[in-house]
Order: structure tokens, then C-alpha cells, then sequence
């Protein structure tokens, strides 16, 4: 398997464009054929769509005997869950553009019951392997973040196209507004490790400068606020590698969790000393 | 005729993922040990491939290049490297005359004597096309060979028709079932490539059919999902992979170049004036490939080998390049190399066959925070290792793993939240380290 045939060309696609030709090859195929082997098929499909498709790639060659044999995955998490019954529903409620009637469960287990609200989109955490929904909440006028396995009941709900389009325009301002820049400074005696340390960051929108008089690889990331967890824990896993140059917050949260791991083995940074005596 | 290589867009393309914006030209085409005037070409080419593949705005075309290929997340879920796979040069006359079968064979069944018509004197006959039978029958093998078309059945003279049962057989509403399917197993799955072309038909067949309704430009995608922390440049690396399979199938040796990520030159022209020879910075390997890995911690992949030499060999498909099947072994030595490999990483946190040791940690749980979290995620993460004791705000986790190199990272991500208990030199490693770490920020 070739994945440069020449039938998937650039210029052969454009061609046929707007002619409606359909074109996949046994690549693609025997790709589908391995997938539906995976449990998350039996959520995606009715039972009779998942008959055709097996009918139709009865022929077809499964990748699958190769990979099992010769591919190893590594570090990798376990796979909680990789489709939910609600992908289905709450996808054609924000392609169709339609409001949605929800309950769901809180922390401490209370649950909202019958929240009408417009959803946005579907969130896949490849950290979490979890499902959430990210929605508008018209009655607490605000942007949500709900886990799928959290909601109880999804209804569509009738929600004039004006609403609808606010409640869009809403989120999208505030994903902007949550937007946090940090630079983190790769320290030069590890610049062998450049590669390594720079696909850490490559799941971040960022830039990356390089001063050539000092050798210095600074990376400009931009991560939303509610995601500085996730980015403190990438810091933490990269260690001496990386020091946070610019962000206070961060600066701040590392200096804490540096002092209070080594106050785990029993030994005290100097402040922390003072502050034990005084 | 040698088979196209893609290796320098593959380098050059992971190059501008990973600095983004980090090196000008110069110091671009040195450490890919290309010139810059070949710096400027490639550019151009990918420049072009991108904006002919990818629909985008008149606004992000005129964005840099490494802008338009930069992560963006709440954007889009397009994979922006995917174009690399669309890179194969075609002569022009092919790639229409090929659009142009393809389409006729997408209205009906053709024989390849009505094709050749459809060429030469058809409506969109081109003079410049003119292919001769010998031409349509080479294509139609072809095609028929990468599975785009199917031979009808009957008798001589045979009829050609598009492969496209799968669209065929589904209706409107199963069709967008199959595309959320694809989206999300490709956007969840390794490998992803075959997933990621798939993707690509089944979403201009949905865009046809909501066109008429659509106006957000999710919905006209047909599509409303997002995947967070991807290393998305994954999908480079896949472009060996298939090789690697097809040489682990045939117990054959491989032959490449190899650039060790730590050397600062990823990429040298092959030089065919031998004028112009130089030392090119990598080094020709040969090596029987037994397993290829793909390391999710940092979204990289692997092939382990053996080579007759030096025994078990790790390399890093990011620096392959000039990668060719040689010659086969006996399925006996193979049989016994694999088993050999197949012990050593059975302990590997990642790829380490060091000796194995046990790791014991103590993880601290989050107060009185409803959501253990920090248990999920080493349950989640923790690979085979195993919870052997709780107590009230904490718990203790235990692993035998080679090596103490690859785990550490990941115990250290958890901050104040993991205490290694044993063995002592990682404990003690683990507090020099936190140690220069709080030196870094104590000026805060």
C-alpha cells in the first residue's frame, strides 16, 4: 500500500471537483474495514447500516492481520470511550442548526434538569478519552462545557434561527476572550533535545522564535485559560528541559508545585523554611 | 524508473510544524541541508498543492505558509498536513486524462474502446490528450488495481464502473453516519491516512447533499467535531509506515539514510552530479525491521530492528530517509529476532530494553475535590502498572518497567501529587530535579 498513488493526485481531485465522482481506493477500504472491527462502531450505526457496510467491503482486505502483528502502540491511554450514543443526535441537532432541551449532572451529583440551550460542538479529549458538549446555556446566559456521559436527556427544541445565531456568535467571542499567551524557554544546554521537546508542544497553537546569537528557542503558545492544567502538566513532564519566561500565572503555579513536591521528600526551598520557623 | 521519494517534503514539512516561524530561509535550508533557491522551490510546489487541495478563504491563502499549516484548534478539524499525500507528480495530460475517465465512468459502465471515444472526440475532448488504447487500457488496469473502478461482469468486450458502492449503498442519513465514523476514527485512531483521504470524499459527497440548507461552515461540512491535544503531525510519519509493513511482511531488510533527531541537519540533497558530492551528515543503514511503534506520550514513531551487528536497533521515522526494501531473510531467523524483540519491550514504558526494575510511587489524591482526578488519569495512563495499596488520601502505584528513562517524565508530570518511594536513585534524581526546577522561578 502506497500512500502516494498518483490517483490521490491534487490536480486529479480538483478536476473532479464538480463532476460528483465519488473516488476511494481498497486504501481507504480496507482502513473502514479495520475500524468497524472496533467496538465504537456498534454506536455509530443502526444495526441495518452496519449490515451494508459490511456487505459492501465484504471483499475487501482488512488491514488488520498486518497491524496486529507488527504495530505497537505505546503510552497510550485507555480507551474509556471513543463514541457516545448521544454523537448521533446532538451532531444533527448542530448541523440542523436546532436548540436543545438538556439534563445533566453537576459535581456533588446534582443534576440541571430541562436546561434549553443551543450546543456548539462535540469535543473529543485525546487526554480524558471523553466526550464533551459545548453549548449555551440561554437561561444562565453562558458558555458551557458538558461531559456527555454527565447528560441524562438531549431533546431538539425549537429555537427561533436569531437566537441561535447570537448564542453561536456568544461562544465564539468568548473562546476568544479565554485566550492565554505564555512563552516557554527551551534551556540551551538541551537544545539536542530541540526535536523531542518542540513535539511535546506540536498539540499547541504556537510560534516558535530562535535567537541565533545565543542559541535560545523560545515557544510562544496560546492555549484557552481553562486549559492551563493541561499545559503546566506538559511543563512539569518536559522538567529542567523548559523554564516558563513569560506568564506570571504559570511562573507562579510552577514555583508552588516545585516547592510543594519537594516538600513530599521532606526537603524545604529557603522561603519555605522562613515561613516554618517564623 | 525509481520510485518518487517525498523525503524532503517530509522534512521540510515537519521542519515548519515544529519551529514554526522559528528560522529564516537560511537557516531553514541549512539545517535541511538543501540550498535555498531548492528552499524556495519546495516552498512554491507545497504552496500550490495546499491551496489547490484545501478549500480555504481567499483571506488564509494569503496568510504566510507556515501560518496556513499551523495548529489552529478551534478553527478547523481539517488535517492541514494531509496535502503532503496529494503530492505525487502527475504530468498534466494524465491527471486530465484520468479526471476525465474517472468521471465518465462515474455516469455509466464504459468499455475502454468508449472511453478512448470520450477522449478524442467527446465534449471535452482535448487535442492535446489523444491517448492511444494501449494508453486507456493501462490506465484502466490501474485503476482497476487500486480498487477506484470495478470490471462489470458479462462477456468481452468488458465495462468499467466507478467503485463507489459505498456512497451507492447508503442512503442520505447513513452516509453522514459514515462520515462522523470516519471523522472520529481517524481523528482518534493511528494509522490515519487512509482514514483522512476517506474522510475527504465522503465530506464533498455529504457537502453536495446540504448544500442547499447550509450556511455555518460546520454545518456545511457536514461535520461538529473537535479533538483536543493531537499532535497532528503525525500523519508525516505515515508515510513510511506502509514500507515498514510491507518489509516486516516480507522479512526483508530495509536500506535508508538516517539522521539521528540530534544531530542538527535533518535532510541532505542526493546529489547526482558527483561533481557536487559531499559528506551528506547522515549515515546508510541496513537493518531487518521487526516492529514499528507509535509513542503516544510525544506523537512519535519508532521502527525497532535488528541489526546482524549490533543486535536490537531503535530509529526514529522521522529521521528515515532514502527508505528501500532490500534483501529477505529466512523466516526462521526473523521468527527468532522477533521473539528476542518481543521480550525485551514486553517491559518498555516506550522503547527502553534496559534492564527492568520496579518502580513504586505514592500518588496524593485532590482533597475533598469530588473527581479523583489524579487516580483517573493513572488509571487512564499508568499502561500495565497497578494500584497495590489506598489509603485515605492516597495510594500507591507499582510498575515494572525497563529502565526508570521513559517513565519519568510522566511521574513527574503530576507535580506535588507523586512522591517515588522507590528505587532511591530515581527518588533522589526526582528531587535534584525539583530542586533546579524551583531555582528556575524562585525570582518570581
Amino acid at each position: 500500500m502506497n500512500p502516494f498513488e498518483k490517483i490521490f493526485n491534487y490536480q486529479v481531485i480538483s478536476r473532479l471537483e464538480n463532476s460528483g465522482t465519488f473516488m476511494v481506493t481498497s486504501h481507504e477500504r480496507s482502513w473502514l474495514k479495520l475500524m468497524l472491527r472496533h467496538p465504537a462502531a456498534a454506536a455509530a450505526f443502526s444495526a441495518e447500516t452496519l449490515t451494508k457496510l459490511h456487505g459492501i467491503l465484504g471483499e475487501e482486505q482488512s488491514l488488520e492481520l498486518e497491524l496486529e502483528e507488527h504495530f505497537v502502540e505505546k503510552a497510550r491511554s485507555l480507551e474509556k470511550q471513543v463514541y457516545h450514543p448521544l454523537l448521533r443526535s446532538l451532531s444533527r441537532a448542530i448541523i440542523g442548526g436546532s436548540g436543545l432541551t438538556l439534563s445533566y449532572k453537576i459535581k456533588n451529583d446534582r443534576v440541571h434538569e430541562r436546561q434549553l440551550g443551543v450546543p456548539y460542538k462535540m469535543e473529543y479529549s485525546m487526554v480524558k478519552r471523553e466526550w464533551y458538549l459545548l453549548w449555551y446555556n440561554l437561561r444562565h446566559r453562558s458558555f458551557m462545557r458538558t461531559k456527555l456521559a454527565n447528560i441524562s436527556l438531549a431533546e431538539p427544541a425549537d429555537l427561533a434561527p436569531e437566537r441561535i445565531k447570537q448564542a453561536i456568535a456568544f461562544i465564539r467571542g468568548q473562546l476568544d476572550k479565554r485566550k492565554e499567551y505564555a512563552v516557554i524557554e527551551v534551556m540551551p544546554a538541551y537544545n539536542r533535545e530541540l526535536s523531542r521537546i518542540l513535539y511535546a508542544f506540536s498539540c499547541f497553537d504556537k510560534t516558535v522564535d530562535y535567537d541565533e546569537d545565543n542559541g535560545v528557542y523560545k515557544v510562544n503558545l496560546g492555549y484557552l485559560s481553562d486549559e492551563s492544567e493541561y499545559v503546566l502538566s506538559k511543563i512539569r513532564f518536559l522538567g529542567k528541559r523548559v523554564r516558563v519566561a513569560e506568564s506570571d500565572y504559570l511562573r507562579k503555579r510552577m514555583l508552588e508545585s516545585s516547592g510543594k513536591a519537594l516538600a513530599r521528600y521532606g526537603v524545604l526551598l529557603p522561603d519555605q523554611d522562613e515561613q516554618a520557623s517564623s | 524508473m525509481a520510485r518518487e521519494s517525498f523525503d524532503k517534503e517530509i522534512q521540510f514539512l515537519r521542519m515548519l510544524v515544529l519551529t514554526s516561524g522559528a528560522y529564516n530561509r537560511q537557516q531553514f535550508a541549512e539545517r535541511l541541508g538543501i540550498s535555498v533557491h531548492t528552499f524556495d522551490k519546495t516552498i512554491r510546489r507545497l504552496k500550490e498543492i495546499a491551496a489547490a487541495t484545501q478549500q480555504q478563504t481567499s483571506e488564509e491563502q494569503s496568510k504566510e505558509f507556515a501560518d496556513a499549516v499551523r495548529y489552529s484548534y478551534y478553527d478547523s478539524a481539517d488535517p492541514r498536513l494531509l496535502f503532503l499525500f496529494r503530492a505525487k507528480s502527475l504530468k498534466d495530460s494524465e491527471s486530465q486524462r484520468l479526471a476525465l475517465l474517472l468521471a465518465a465512468m462515474h455516469e455509466k459502465p464504459q468499455t475502454a474502446l468508449e472511453l478512448l471515444d470520450l477522449c478524442c472526440s467527446g465534449p471535452t475532448a482535448d487535442a492535446a490528450l489523444f491517448p492511444d488504447e494501449k494508453t486507456i487500457r493501462s490506465d484502466l488496469k490501474y485503476l482497476e488495481e487500486v480498487g477506484v473502478v470495478k470490471r462489470e461482469p458479462g462477456a468481452r468486450p468488458y465495462r468499467y464502473r466507478i467503485q463507489n458502492d459505498l456512497v451507492r449503498g447508503l442512503n442520505d442519513d447513513e452516509l453522514l453516519d459514515l462520515l462522523h465514523f470516519v471523522d472520529v476514527m481517524a481523528n482518534t485512531q493511528v494509522p490515519s491516512v487512509q482514514g483522512y483521504l476517506l474522510r475527504d470524499q465522503l465530506k464533498r459527497s455529504v457537502r453536495r447533499q446540504t448544500e442547499a440548507n447550509a450556511d455555518e461552515d460546520s454545518a456545511a461540512a457536514g461535520l461538529s467535531f473537535l479533538y483536543k491535544y493531537h499532535y497532528y503531525s503525525r500523519i508525516l510519519d505515515e508515510a513510511h509506515l506502509f514500507t515498514l509493513l510491507a518489509a516486516i511482511r516480507n522479512r526483508s531488510k530495509v536500506t535508508f539514510v538516517y539522521f539521528s533527531p540530534k544531530t542538527e541537519q535533518s535532510y541532505a540533497s542526493k546529489n547526482t552530479n558527483p561533481l557536487f558530492e559531499r559528506d551528506s551528515g547522515g549515515k546508510p543503514q541496513t537493518a531487518l525491521p521487526i516492529k514499528v511503534i507509535y509513542d503516544h506520550q510525544y506523537g512519535r514513531w519508532y521502527m525497532l530492528a535488528n541489526n546482524s551487528r549490533e543486535g536490537i536497533r531503535k530509529y526514529r521515522l522521522e529521521g528515515m530517509t532514502q527508505l528501500a526494501e532490500g534483501e529477505s531473510v529466512p523466516e526462521e531467523l526473523f521468527v527468532e529476532k522477533r521473539q528476542e524483540l518481543e521480550q525485551r519491550i514486553k517491559h518498555s514504558w516506550l522503547i527502553d530494553t534496559g534492564g527492568a526494575v520496579k518502580v513504586r510511587a505514592r500518588f496524593f489524591n485532590p482533597g475533598d475535590q469530588s473527581p479523583n482526578f489524579v487516580r483517573e488519569r493513572v488509571l487512564l495512563q499508568g499502561q500495565w502498572g497497578e494500584i497495590v495499596e489506598e489509603e485515605a488520601d492516597s495510594f500507591i502505584y507499582e510498575i515494572i518497567v525497563n529502565g526508570t528513562t521513559e517513565i519519568r517524565p510522566w511521574l513527574r508530570s503530576f507535580g506535588s501529587s507523586c512522591e517515588v518511594l522507590a528505587p532511591r536513585q530515581l527518588r533522589e534524581e526526582m528531587i535534584a530535579e525539583w530542586k533546579e526546577i524551583a531555582a528556575y522561578y524562585e525570582s518570581v
